[in-house]
């Protein structure tokens, strides 16, 4: 008799190693925790700026991600309905899903260093592209007491990390060892720091308004209606911050740096996979960035354009609830699920049980996030502040895109007789007029 | 772009924004299909395999077939290349410029119309009359046609569609059926014979008074449409030089008087072949 050994199913074998890891695992992670952590959160505790320090990066790197993935999906769809067609729609709903397949798909590719190039540098040019944008969120108000740092001089931080990008460029021309990328990286660098200078100086007007650089402060100091916003005391300086920006984010009218159909990418020409990716993730971050700088600087950042009744104090006192409250939190969802799923059932003729019970289960849920998010938004002035500052925002964002459906590049002397005999000397009007009324009427 | 500057960046924006609210015109392929009518056969198309050579054989099936009889065609063999006319005369890929010139009013020479029409028609219309104008009488009048002109011109199997009310198809696809039926005058050709007993016998002299007189070289056609080619053997009992039309031996034709004789054949050739 021959015993036949059944080797078990690859479900049952992943179940098997499954249990044995949360079982191994989770007495490893029991141990540790019961030994290091008094230890570890008496340490955290003793230096809570590092914890801090550690949590903004954490928060700054991580919002970057979803936030490029909107701007990168925006892009796509935008452009797509300007010119008629549907965009992406295969990828998740009305395939929004798309950018994170893009990011996905660079990631996938091989990561090619070609020969000659000086490696350190070669290596480090898309982290120095990327960092400088991911530094300058850090001094970007969202919402009130939502900002990585606030310095006193802010917007002289913004301009100096800004400035910071060429660096970038240039060491990406440098280290491609290819004639052409280093031309690439010339001619970004030249077109990078004509517009810092008209960037700067358009914006030099609100600081002598506002008294200040640090960009809570401007913030602040717009608050009530729509009509206490910069835009009104600064459209000139407006119109060239917004300009310069482009010019700074590297976008489509004013995208010589990159003219990726005319010029095959400039200074990353030599770049692929993700390295490739980092410089694009930096210039969709960066996009963003630049409209939330747009948004606060004259567009009141995280205020209300009108008298909004929000955030208004709600008095909760769920300990005055004693039983109920357990009672809503255990039964509320399951008896709402079941009562919805009764309900579907009933209207609805070709539900069955299954089906009806995980809709229910949806819905109930989808209310519950909402009801928590409405709850949010009315109580706390930070998501309030959060959801003005994202519209506007993306909305300057939308007019990025726009823009770029609509404009051709232009050409690169163009470009720079723009800079220097346009926006440069309007920036300076700017500044003396504003320094003029400033001194005559309120001096 | 005149008056204020940047006033033309503002239209184009305005442009691309209403350009945002309007439906896009995708049709998102597979999961949808374009609205197209359930008659729509799509475009018309001849289809030529693989050694370059037209696949239709003019069978009339698809003429036949057709609804709102859209098709017609006419196979034209012009100088032994086949070519086919397919199709609404609007459609006729080679004729569509004329086509459009026509309806503006321009005269523009029809060669395929010109081609029907150089026949004299008074033989068919008598031999219609005597087969009473009956399509039931299809196979005997074309027959009679034939054995009237010597071929199936086009214009009289149009002229018998027209009367007796039968479909051109159906009367040019009886007259395809049988072997026995011609719809171009039999080619016509020049031979000579080129074998050692005629060249010795001034076949070479021969052969360039023909070529002269034929306006052609040897193993070309001529510009009257007249072959001019050699005798892959000496026909048994012809006295040497042979010179043979369309296969016949002309035993009058010698090397003093072949040029003329070639010049009058070429001369006299029916004006239908001049045309192409």
């Amino acid at each position: 008799m021959t015993a036949v050994t059944r080797r078990p199913t690859l479900p049952a074998r992943a179940l098997l190693a499954g249990v044995l890891l949360l079982l191994v695992g989770g007495l490893v992670i029991t141990l540790a925790a019961v030994l290091l952590l008094p230890p570890l959160v008496d340490f955290l505790a003793a230096n809570t700026p590092l914890v801090r320090f550690a949590v903004a990066a954490l928060v700054l790197l991580l919002i970057t991600i979803p936030v490029a993935f909107i701007v990168i999906y925006m892009e796509l769809k935008v452009i797509a309905r300007m010119n008629l067609r549907v965009g992406p729609d295969r990828v998740g709903p009305f395939g929004a899903a798309q950018s994170v397949v893009h990011g996905l798909k660079v990631l996938a590719k091989e990561d090619f260093t070609p020969f000659g190039v000086d490696v350190a540098v070669y290596t480090l040019a898309p982290v120095a592209v990327f960092l400088t944008t991911l530094m300058t969120i850090l001094v970007v108000p969202f919402a009130p007491g939502l900002y990585g740092q606030d310095f006193n001089i802010g917007l002289l931080y913004v301009f100096a990390i800004g400035g910071l990008n060429v660096v970038g460029l240039m060491m990406a021309g440098w280290g491609s060892f290819n004639k052409y990328s280093l031309l690439g990286a010339l001619r970004a660098a030249a077109q990078a720091i004509s517009y810092e200078i008209p960037l700067a100086l358009a914006v030099v007007g609100v600081i002598i308004l506002a008294g200040t650089m640090s960009l809570n402060s401007i913030v602040e100091q717009q608050a009530g209606t729509v009509f206490d916003w910069n835009l009104w005391r600064q459209p000139l300086g407006l119109v060239i911050f917004f300009i310069a920006a482009i010019a700074e984010a590297n976008r489509t009218p004013l995208d010589m740096t990159e003219a990726d159909q005319e010029l095959v990418a400039g200074f990353a020409t030599e770049y692929s996979g993700m390295r490739f990716g980092f410089f694009f993730f930096a210039e969709y971050v960066n996009v963003f960035v630049v409209s939330c700088l747009v948004t606060v600087l004259f567009f009141g950042g995280w205020n209300a354009p009108f008298d909004w009744p929000f955030p208004v104090a709600i008095d909760l006192d769920p300990a005055g609830y004693e039983a109920w409250l357990a009672f809503l939190l255990v039964a509320g969802p399951i008896v709402g699920t079941v009562a919805l799923a009764a309900l579907l059932r009933f209207f609805v003729d070709w539900m069955r049980w299954p089906g009806a019970l995980l809709i229910a289960f949806l819905l109930v849920n989808l209310l519950a996030v909402g009801a928590l998010v409405g709850l949010a938004f009315v109580t706390f002035d930070w998501v309030v502040g959060l959801t003005w500052m994202m519209v506007k925002s993306f909305a300057f964002v939308f007019t990025f895109v726009w823009l770029r459906a609509t404009l051709p590049r232009v050409r690169v002397d163009q470009l720079m007789g723009v800079a220097w005999k346009w926006l440069l000397p309007a920036a300076l009007v700017n500044i003396f007029v504003t320094a003029a009324a400033v001194v005559l009427v309120w001096g | 772009m005149s008056g204020l500057p940047g006033l033309g960046i503002l239209k184009g924006m305005a442009f691309t924004l209403r350009r945002f609210f309007q439906p896009a015109g995708t049709i998102r392929y597979p999961e949808v299909t374009a609205d197209i009518s359930p008659h729509n056969r799509g475009r018309l198309q001849l289809l030529y395999d693989e050694h370059g050579t037209l696949k239709c054989e003019t069978c009339f099936q698809c003429a036949q077939a057709c609804p709102i009889e859209c098709i017609e065609m006419g196979g034209v063999d012009t100088r032994r290349k086949y070519a086919v006319y397919w199709g609404a005369a609007e459609t006729y890929a080679e004729r569509r410029e004329e086509s459009a010139l026509r309806r503006s009013g321009v005269e523009v020479p029809d060669d395929p119309s010109r081609h029907w029409a150089q026949v004299d028609l008074g033989p068919v219309r008598r031999i219609l009359e005597q087969h009473d104008y009956d399509p039931h009488a299809l196979l005997s009048m074309l027959e009679a046609t034939q054995a009237a002109y010597g071929h199936l011109p086009v214009a009289a199997l149009r002229e018998i569609s027209s009367v007796t009310g039968a479909w051109y198809a159906l009367v040019y696809g009886t007259a395809s059926s049988y072997r026995h039926f011609r719809f171009e005058q039999p080619a016509r050709a020049v031979a000579v014979c080129r074998c050692p007993a005629c060249l010795v016998a001034g076949g070479g002299r021969l052969a360039e008074a023909l070529g002269a007189g034929l306006g052609a070289e040897l193993g070309r056609i001529g510009p009257t449409g007249i072959g001019f080619e050699w005798l892959a053997t000496h026909p048994d009992g012809a006295a040497s030089p042979v010179v043979a039309l369309d296969g016949e031996v002309q035993p009058e034709v010698d090397p003093v008087n072949a040029g003329d004789w070639a010049r009058a054949l070429a001369g006299t050739h029916p004006a239908s072949r001049t045309v192409h």
